[in-house]
């Protein structure tokens, strides 16, 4: 993956499996959220190529990997990425909608009482905590029931204690829709509840894979 | 994608980023579906108000009897007819009385369109009725009774024939026309003129016949009567019946349409702005649902699907608001409307419409395309490029569809041609000063304090975006400018044209002898009065030796024999311009003549030609000397040929003058009469009131107009502030975070939004000059006059406006903690 003048991942080969739950780790600038961003077809590569569940990415142009994106993959940020104009309910229908699933209403219902919103699926993301607010994005990512699920840095904007509870949830609602779970995060307690983790520094994969 | 737009609109809505956008729309449309819908509302009723003062939609004049066969096919189109015939006569009254009066002949249907004013009992309470004198009975002009000593019942002869009075005209509609026929009025039947045996062939007189109907029926009667026209015989439509109506309303016609262009631009403006901004905010948006799954042909379905709703939306209230401009106008001036207005019909409405729908897609749509092409990799990192800047296409499709929009809403491409030429110049010369500007201040700024340091490293940190808001904001002033002073000159030249006093009288045929009287006698009763100018009956008959054809053989408006008075003057007369030649020495008597331009263009005479002239039986050579232009609406005694005082000294004069009469003090005609009997006095104010109020409410109109505009243009200033607050709002919020004093950023915004306003206002006023200047003189046919005022005006307003809005659109940075300021963006 090479820039023409600056190459910011290098020699990267990795295979993660269906229902597996990978953390990647690093510090500040290794690479981490590029990483992210090319595997769950939000970016382009230069070189190389990525391939899940037999679509190859490099193969698909923007609509494609959007299309792709709303079918295979769910996405949890670290800065919520609610749209603010929509309230709790209508934010977790969105993907759904987007799908054009018919009972996109009942679904973000359910999704959202799994997350304990229940009572407050009218409410805008504004009148929310940060730790509700990504209750609400952790629900608007399984609504869809995405196969592949990304996850960055799912607690970097929480204190410690909120961030335990929303990762708790994160797991606990992966086992049981049995997601494939990437996680990238510069927390090594949070890397350690995945199965497996992958060291980046430099661009480099150092350890893990 | 079941995400509807609908949904989508009503987010937004609450979320408030479509208000100035949704506000420029309904503007938009507004403005342009009120204005079209009140001219052309004002059009129907002043056309008809018009045609009053031809007593007829149509009317064809002639030195001779025209053929019943005319009026046969026109009745036969559908029409209705009327014949009048007027001429000086002799009246004469039991006794030895007698009156040189203007005689009017009429049949029955006279008049077609407009009330003759009678009344019973001369000077008595005036009625309106709808058919002249029967047969065998005259009204007089009031004015006749003592003159000619007689009541009613009593009989007058015209001719040969004995007519029984039976009433005074009041007023004619179609009176104004006929303001050179000497003398007061007499109204007789059409079919009593056989029996005066007056009319021989060569007598001064004046037939008409009178046409009204539908305008189809009209324009198929018309197109089959022109070819029949022979030399002399004329067709008169509005605009010949009264011109100075009719050229006001011109002029205030194409300001409205220029106001209404100028909306138009006004709004695009604000809603390219406020689009591009709510792209910009809608950029994390798209990137999140793309993120979600949405392709970008999704994503510029949505938008499209929005962007339709909400021109629906914004059609509708427009449409209404427009309406509701056009009946604010209307009832305002519903006192002074002479007539009914006309219904508008649906078109304005259209027009607000196609607006609406034009604005949208050329200055709407292209920075909300672009949001199908932002990358959803900002959902990860927020220093991904944000794809809303404009492209050069963009700009040309914008440029293209305002400059149509502008042709097709005014008609007139010169007018077009001057506005872009004003805008072009502004956005050219405007990006350069500018940049160079801002680079300026910040060498000054380096010096200053803290406060200054502060705007001026902002002014200068973000220079292409701020000159790129200078030359908005400059095109905004500009704009405004410009309507104001084209407002401003056109109510001024009504103003002057028709002033309060403004001779409403003309005094004719005062003898030489009567002079001295009559002046004392006006003076003694207060009256202001022109100077007294010689009359003398002259006639053409040829031009360089070459006889011109005579009235039978020729065009009326050609080169033709024809009588025209003269008079004499030492000096320049006082309205009158040297436009070629010069003026003669006081004292000469060499044999030269100052003609009027018009007439000598029609006439084909050039300075230096050879006139041949006859007053009564003698002949007169002379020498065109120069050329001058007058104003013909001014009322003040003007003529056609001037010459030194010595050329004519010899020959017999007669003298005339112009004067103003209040309302009040009408009564005092009537003495004057009795004491000077010879002398004509012609009553022009009842014209001069009627286009007095007309040109008040369209002046009033035009301040409205004035007003809605200038809302259009806050809108501008605001959506152009607001484009760059976001930025503006960040920066400070992190200042205040590290301490900064509420007075230091407060004071750094203020320093920087009021250097914006210092330079648009300057640029603008640059501009506004040079396109008023060249829409006076190319559009708006106005002599042009370099504004003073508008300087301070101009700067001082870009000043105090932009730094107004603009520190008020950044107050929430000193009173909400900078944390949720920073969160909001």
């Amino acid at each position: 993956m090479a820039g023409s003048e600056l190459e910011i991942l290098k020699g990267i080969s990795l295979e993660i499996k269906s229902g597996e739950s990978v953390a990647i780790v690093g510090a500040s600038g290794s690479g981490k959220s590029t990483l992210l961003g090319l595997l769950a077809g939000l970016d382009e590569t230069s070189a190389g190529r990525i391939i899940i569940n037999d679509t190859d990415l490099g193969q698909l142009d923007e609509d494609g990997r959007a299309l792709f994106r709303g079918r295979e993959v769910g996405f949890v940020f670290q800065s919520f990425q609610l749209l603010p104009a929509l309230t709790a309910l209508e934010n977790v229908m969105l993907p759904l909608e987007l799908k054009g699933e018919a009972n996109a209403r009942e679904q973000a219902r359910h999704y959202l009482e799994r997350v304990e919103l229940g009572e407050r699926m009218d409410h805008y993301p504004r009148q929310m905590s940060g730790g509700e607010q990504q209750r609400v994005a952790i629900a608007r990512a399984f609504a869809a029931r995405p196969r592949i699920l990304f996850a960055d840095e799912p607690t970097g904007n929480l204190d410690t204690r909120t961030g335990g509870h929303i990762i708790d949830l994160l797991f606990e609602i992966n086992n049981q829709e049995g997601t494939t779970l990437v996680l990238v995060t510069h927390d090594m307690t949070l890397a350690q509840r995945c199965q497996r983790r992958l060291v980046l520094e430099a661009g480099e994969l150092v350890e893990g894979n | 994608m079941s995400v509807t737009a609908t949904r989508m609109l009503a987010r937004d809505w609450r979320g408030g980023e479509l208000g100035v956008l949704m506000m420029a729309l309904i503007l938009a449309v507004g403005v342009v579906s009120g204005i079209s819908a009140f001219t052309t509302r004002l059009q129907a009723a002043l056309e008809l108000e018009s045609h009053r003062f031809l007593a007829a939609d149509t009317v064809v004049r002639s030195g001779r009897e025209m053929p019943a066969q005319w009026l046969q096919q026109a009745q036969a189109s559908g029409l209705r007819v009327a014949t009048t015939l007027t001429f000086p006569s002799m009246v004469y009254a039991q006794g030895d009385a007698m009156q040189l009066a203007s005689i009017k002949a009429v049949s029955d249907a006279y008049p077609l369109r407009g009330d003759l004013k009678f009344s019973e009992q001369p000077f008595g309470d005036a009625v309106t009725i709808t058919n002249g004198p029967r047969r065998g009975t005259v009204w007089l002009d009031s004015r006749l009774f003592p003159l000619l000593d007689v009541t009613l019942g009593d009989a007058v002869q015209v001719g040969e024939a004995q007519l029984k009075v039976t009433g005074a005209v009041r007023g004619e509609p179609d009176q104004a026309a006929g303001m050179f026929g000497y003398g007061p009025r007499l109204l007789m039947h059409y079919e009593d003129i056989a029996a005066t045996e007056v009319i021989q062939p060569g007598s001064r007189v004046e037939f008409r016949q009178l046409y009204a109907g539908d305008v189809g029926d009209m324009t198929d009667f018309t197109q089959w009567l022109e070819p029949q026209l022979a030399p002399g015989q004329r067709l008169m439509t509005v605009s010949d019946g009264q011109p100075g109506i009719s050229n006001a309303l011109d002029r205030a016609e194409r300001f409205l349409l220029l106001a209404g262009s100028l909306g138009v631009v006004l709004a695009g403006v604000a809603i390219a702005l406020a689009a591009r901004r709510f792209s910009e905010r809608h950029n994390d948006y798209v990137a999140v649902m793309k993120s979600l799954g949405a392709t970008s042909g999704a994503i510029n379905q949505l938008y499209g699907k929005s962007l339709l709703l909400l021109g629906a939306v914004a059609t509708v209230c427009g449409c209404l608001l427009g309406w509701g401009i056009q009946a604010l106008f209307f009832t305002l001036f519903a006192d002074q409307l002479p007539v009914e207005p006309g219904p508008s019909g649906p078109r304005p409405y259209l027009i607000g419409s196609a607006t609406a729908l034009t604005c949208l897609l050329s200055f709407a749509w292209p920075p909300l395309r672009r949001l199908g092409q932002a990358s959803p990799l900002r959902v990860l990192r927020k220093d991904v490029a944000v794809f809303t800047r404009g492209t050069s296409g963009d700009y040309l499709f914008g440029l293209v569809a305002v400059s149509l929009l502008m042709l097709w809403y005014s008609g007139d491409w010169r007018l077009t041609l001057a506005l872009l030429a004003g805008l072009a110049v502004t956005v050219t010369l405007g990006m350069g000063l500018a940049m160079t500007l801002l680079k300026g201040g910040r060498l000054v700024g380096m010096s200053a304090g803290s406060i200054w340091r502060l705007a001026l490293a902002g002014l200068q940190r973000r220079g292409a975006a701020n000159a790129l808001q200078v030359v908005i904001f400059a095109m905004a002033i500009m704009l405004l400018l410009v309507l104001v002073l084209v407002r401003t000159s056109l109510v001024d030249e009504w103003q002057t044209q028709l002033p309060e006093d403004a001779p409403n009288h003309f005094m004719i045929n005062i003898g030489p002898g009567d002079v001295q009287a009559v002046d004392q006698r006006l003076r003694e009763e207060g009256i202001s009065s022109e100077a007294l100018y010689p009359m003398i009956r002259g006639r053409i008959m040829a031009v360089q030796g070459v006889d011109l054809p005579t009235r039978d053989q020729a065009d009326m408006d050609g080169p033709r024999q024809r009588e025209v008075n003269f008079t004499w003057s030492e000096t320049l007369p006082e309205g009158n311009e040297l436009v070629a030649g010069d003026w003669w020495q006081p004292g000469t008597d060499a044999a030269m003549v100052s003609v009027e331009l018009e007439f000598a263009q029609r006439m084909g005479i050039e300075v230096g030609d050879r006139l041949s002239m006859l007053v009564g039986a003698q002949p007169l050579d002379v020498t065109v000397s120069s050329l001058r232009s007058l104003d013909w609406q001014s009322m003040r005694p003007n003529f056609f040929m001037v010459f030194p005082p010595e050329v004519l000294a010899s020959y017999p004069a007669t003298f005339m003058t112009s004067f103003h009469l209040d309302p009040d003090n009408k009564v005092f005609l009537n003495d004057f009469i009795r004491e000077f009997p010879t002398v004509t006095v012609i009553e022009m104010d009842l014209v001069i009131e009627q286009i007095r109020s007309i040109i008040q409410q369209v002046s009033g109109a035009i301040e409205l107009v004035l007003v809605v505009i200038l809302a259009t243009g806050a809108l501008v200033l605001i959506a152009g502030v607001q484009a760059s607050v976001d930025e503006r709002l960040h920066e400070s919020s992190i200042l205040r975070a590290l301490g900064a004093r509420k007075q230091l950023i407060l004071g750094g915004l203020l320093i920087e939004f009021a250097a914006l306003g210092l330079f648009a206002g300057l640029l603008a006023t640059i501009a506004a000059e040079i396109s008023v200047a060249i829409l006076q003189v190319t559009a708006m046919d106005m002599q042009y006059s370099p504004t003073p005022w508008l300087w301070p005006l101009g700067i001082g307003a870009g000043v105090v406006l932009i730094a107004g809005l603009g520190v008020f659109s950044c107050r929430r940075v000193v009173s909400h903690p900078p944390v949720a300021v920073l969160r909001e963006l």
